[in-house]
């Protein structure tokens, strides 16, 4: 058992502030939850494993599972890591966190390590996960993330993930939401920039009844490249909300929110996406977009473009779309013998392939693209092509 | 006698409650091209959209075959398993699915509907080369997202791509002209007539006769108001090129101008 600093009371009334109005998390404050640490069947994990010629991190609850893992140089887990003077301390998240082992992924190169978090119990647990990715000067650093909430109990999941840049220095996360439809997933990442670097995020979430990403980024130098993704496909009693602020904090720096999803049942899906442009960040240019499409009358996209300028030489844009399948492309779609149902498949598939193209590593778009085939109505149909 | 390709008898549609097509009928037989010419607004997108399945328009009066089958009795996919095409004059761009994988859809699509088994990928992939040749379209585009940021040119060089690809029975080209310039016009034109053939039929819509230069026709029929006021040889569109269509204004089906 460990000890945890966690108080669940602190869910209760989240909503009622403008940050959480629209995401109601409060039956967390009743819920009681496990602390303990468990052992997740060598099958499952071998399941999402999905490249076993990487380097791979398996934590469960929160623990380093070491033998599962394949560890390499650049790769330390430390029991510990204070979150004083770190990125995280910048932002003002709410969601509090367990006392949770510590992955710091320095300077490890092109390849992709990936990481594999699991929660697991039989009864309602709570667990943290901690990642500290860090990037020197023109060094380059490509971590995938997979959270996977196991069982049908109702699970809480709060990872935390920093992502610190030097000087021309590039890191790319990719970080999917698999398995259970019962869990809460409440995440931060927090990114802090220097002059000429790169970031690329992409936030998939395919699972959870509740799943909430939180984005700080700090752009905190010159001629920053930051691409802030999000892809997400929901059916019943599921919901998504993708909560981001990005400070653009000196000038001539290029961001771009992009997040889509596919909604079915009574799924809901939040966007707010906050530009901030110090005063003094001159030409920067920040791009934000949400697009849904609804499938059914009772799911609903709610998509709040928030922008904060304090100068005037900025080129800010921002774009919502929520509607259904496209009439005049599904015909064209039929005009060339396609099957009505098997044209909506395929326009929702390129909808959200749209996003999933410009994931870099293969093997996670792969394992990503097949699960949303298994998903999606239809998706065998996508298969044999 | 041999079954026509298409016949439309006194064919009335309407859009929105809207009448466009007011009594037009129409006879295609095998390896016959037709165009149909005719102002802004005289209904020959309504025809194209009707002849295709477009479930906005709704057919009210009269019939249309195609091969004897009653193709109001079929959806837009099946018209098009069963061989009709249309090129569109507004393709739909549709980012996240290349072209290959789309037409791979359809190509699948249309031979499952026809009970024959489905080509696997080298063959689809021979296939794509032979028939993107044919249209000097060149195959990188494939790979793109279906005519996502493609030209005004490159979008109908990929409509008669498709058609080649599909091997239509009867082909319908909806101002495939339009946006046009006099090399891509050529192109596009080059690749129709390698596809004209004796078992084949086409319908090709235009607003200007420059597209006929091209594709010479065999009948040209004047669609104006919805309904075609006057049909005759290739000639009728080079009267219609120097008198415009306003000379056709006051024809009725008695008319004896031109």
């Amino acid at each position: 058992m460990t000890t945890m600093t966690f108080n669940n009371t602190c869910f209760e009334k989240l909503h009622k502030s403008e940050a959480w109005m629209y995401t109601n998390v409060s039956a967390l404050a009743k819920t009681e939850f496990a602390f303990a640490t468990t052992f997740v069947d060598e099958s499952i994990i071998r399941e999402y494993d999905i490249a076993p010629a990487n380097p791979l991190i398996v934590l469960i609850n929160g623990k380093l599972h070491e033998e599962a893992s394949r560890l390499c140089d650049g790769v330390t887990v430390n029991a510990n890591h204070a979150l004083q003077g770190s990125v995280a301390s910048r932002g003002d998240s709410e969601i509090p966190s367990v006392e949770c082992d510590t992955i710091t992924i320095e300077n490890a190169g092109k390849q992709t390590i990936h990481i594999l978090q699991f929660v697991s119990g039989e009864c309602p647990t709570a667990a943290s996960g901690r990642v500290l990715i860090h990037a020197s000067d023109h060094e380059e650093v490509s971590v995938a993330e997979t959270h996977v909430c196991l069982g049908e109990e109702t699970h809480l999941f709060m990872p935390l993930t920093e992502i610190v840049a030097g000087k021309e220095a590039k890191v790319t996360l990719v970080r999917a939401i698999r398995g259970s439809k019962t869990a809460y997933q409440l995440g931060q990442l927090h990114v802090c920039q220097e002059d000429s670097s790169n970031v690329q995020t992409h936030t998939i979430t395919l699972a959870g009844k509740c799943s909430r990403h939180e984005v700080f980024a700090y752009l905190d130098g010159e001629h920053i490249e930051s691409n802030f993704d999000g892809m997400y496909m929901l059916g019943d009693n599921q919901h998504v909300d993708n909560h981001l602020r990005v400070e653009h904090n000196k000038p001539r720096c290029n961001s771009r929110e992009f997040y889509k999803g596919i909604l079915d049942g009574n799924a809901k899906s939040v966007f707010t996406g906050r530009i901030y442009v110090e005063e003094g960040a001159v030409e920067t240019d920040a791009m934000q977009t949400n697009q849904n499409i609804v499938l059914s009358d009772d799911a609903n996209a709610i998509s709040r473009p928030q922008l904060e300028i304090y100068n005037d030489d900025v080129a800010c844009t921002h774009g919502a779309t929520t509607g259904e399948i496209d009439e005049e492309a599904k015909l064209y779609l039929r005009s060339r013998g396609i099957p009505a149902d098997s044209a909506e498949t395929l326009l929702m598939y390129a909808f959200l392939n749209e996003s999933l193209e410009d994931l870099a590593d293969d093997e996670f778009r792969r394992a990503l693209t097949g699960e949303l085939l298994s998903t999606m109505p239809g998706g065998d149909f996508i298969r044999t092509l | 006698m041999t079954t026509p390709l298409l016949e439309i008898k006194n064919l009335h549609a309407s859009v929105e409650g809207n009448e466009i097509l007011k009594g037009v009928s129409l006879t295609v037989n095998e390896g016959e091209v037709h165009s149909i010419m005719g102002p802004n607004g005289s209904g020959k997108s309504t025809l194209a959209c009707v002849l295709a399945g477009h479930e906005a328009y709704e057919v009210t009066e009269g019939e249309m075959y195609f091969m004897g089958q009653d193709l109001t009795e079929l959806d837009a996919d099946q018209r098009a398993c069963a061989g009709v095409f249309l090129a569109f004059q507004y393709p739909v761009e549709i980012p996240g699915v290349s072209t290959k994988f789309f037409l791979k859809a359809a190509v699948n699509a249309m031979r499952k509907y026809r009970g024959e088994d489905e080509l696997d990928a080298m063959d689809f992939l021979d296939l794509v080369e032979e028939k993107a040749e044919s249209v000097s379209l060149n195959t990188d585009l494939l790979d793109r997202g279906v005519n996502e940021g493609f030209s005004g040119g490159e979008k109908k060089r990929a409509e008669i791509f498709q058609m080649a690809m599909l091997d239509p029975k009867l082909c319908v080209l909806d101002e495939t002209d339009s946006g046009l310039d006099i090399d891509a016009l050529k192109i596009v034109s080059d690749g129709v007539n390698k596809l004209r053939d004796a078992g084949r039929g086409f319908v090709v819509i235009t607003h200007y006769q420059r597209l006929l230069d091209h594709i010479v026709p065999d009948f040209v029929h004047v669609l104006m108001d919805g309904k075609i006021i006057k049909s005759g040889g290739k000639e009728l569109a080079l009267e219609l090129e120097a008198g415009g269509y306003v000379a056709f204004e006051n024809c009725g089906t008695e008319c004896c101008c031109g």
